[in-house]
């Protein structure tokens, strides 16, 4: 039996298995012909859009897949955001049968600063979690962005994201 | 430290996570009882479909998944389709502030565009002419242009990723 531990690992997640939440959402062509979006009609109104990591978990302590990164791709189309646009990172573990799901926040830092997560522009919104978590089969993570429009409403276009992580098997 | 080569590795991709811009798409149930399909309305106009090529990248040269062909599950029904063509485009991200730069890899199809636009189940195989491993700045959507006539409808089932794993 081999062991596998790769510390380069990413996950390519596209924009129709996001989350979105009080957004008028359509699926267009991006503005890059040949890529595909998700594109949010303008509105002053906090949005959430919360993307699934979609990787491997294990029942085993310490094997699987550990969780370091996330990165987001969109495009500010319209405007500048007005307001702010938050990155925060839930470990959702999942209830048994009759129990409820419980959720606790991850610790997290983002790049670039929040200033240009607004701007009228590309942005790659790279966020890292502060202490990697290994994933045990019963919890899945959620990265929700929480966008608070503003005055404008503004545009944007979801991509996609790609998750970082070390693969131990 | 082990090491996994692996040739025959293939991936699910659930019609719900095609991508389907334009025209009216339902999540409908599909003509063979307990299957699922991406259903788009009859209606003489042309629709894009692209499947995303959900499998894992690896930042490190010649290692992580190497692609090597995506099959597409659908059915034409009622009548055919004026055209129905395939293109495979490599996406690599844009650094933040910078836009995507998309490619389009050669590869070959089976069956012809001709028989794949015809009224019946379609298993349509677009090979890599090269197989390319997925760096972890890039992904791969297999964009699909379907020229519907007045009455034809037509139902995504889903697709397979076949690929090499190395890790």
């Amino acid at each position: 039996m081999g062991y596998i531990h790769d510390t380069h690992m990413s996950q390519f997640i596209p924009p129709t298995a996001f989350h979105f939440s009080t957004a008028t959402m359509t699926q267009i062509a991006g503005q890059v012909a040949g890529t595909i979006s998700l594109h949010r009609a303008a509105n002053n109104q906090t949005s959430l859009i919360s993307i699934p990591v979609m990787i491997p978990s294990n029942s085993i302590a310490l094997k699987g897949a550990y969780l370091v990164s996330v990165e987001l791709d969109y495009e500010n189309t319209t405007a500048v955001i007005s307001t702010s646009m938050t990155p925060t990172v839930y470990s959702v573990a999942r209830g048994a049968d009759t129990a409820v799901a419980v959720v606790s926040t991850l610790p997290s830092t983002y790049t670039p600063v929040q200033a240009n997560l607004l701007l009228q522009d590309q942005v790659k919104c790279t966020v890292t979690l502060t202490t990697p978590v290994w994933i045990d089969n019963d919890v899945y993570i959620l990265v929700q962005f929480s966008l608070i429009a503003g005055g404008g409403g503004s545009t944007q276009e979801f991509l996609g994201a790609v998750a970082n992580y070390t693969l131990r098997l | 430290m082990g090491y996994v080569t692996d040739t025959h590795m293939s991936q699910f991709i659930a019609p719900n996570l095609f991508h389907t811009a334009g025209a009216t798409w339902t999540n409908v149930a599909g003509q063979v009882t307990s299957t699922i399909v991406r259903h788009v309305g009859a209606a003489d106009q042309t629709v894009i479909v692209n499947v995303p090529v959900v499998i894992p990248s690896n930042s490190v040269a010649l290692k992580g998944s190497k692609l090597v062909s995506i099959e597409v599950d659908y059915e034409i029904l009622v009548a055919a389709c004026d055209a129905f063509t395939a293109v495979l485009n490599k996406v690599t991200r844009g650094a933040d502030t910078a836009v995507a730069v998309v490619t389009a890899p050669a590869f070959t199809q089976a069956p012809t565009a001709a028989n794949s636009k015809t009224v019946d189940q379609h298993k349509l195989v677009v090979t890599l002419t090269t197989p390319a491993y997925i760096d972890n700045d890039e992904y791969y959507l297999l964009e699909l242009t379907v020229d519907q006539a007045l009455t034809t409808q037509v139902d995504f089932l889903g697709a397979v990723v076949n690929y090499e794993l190395r890790i």
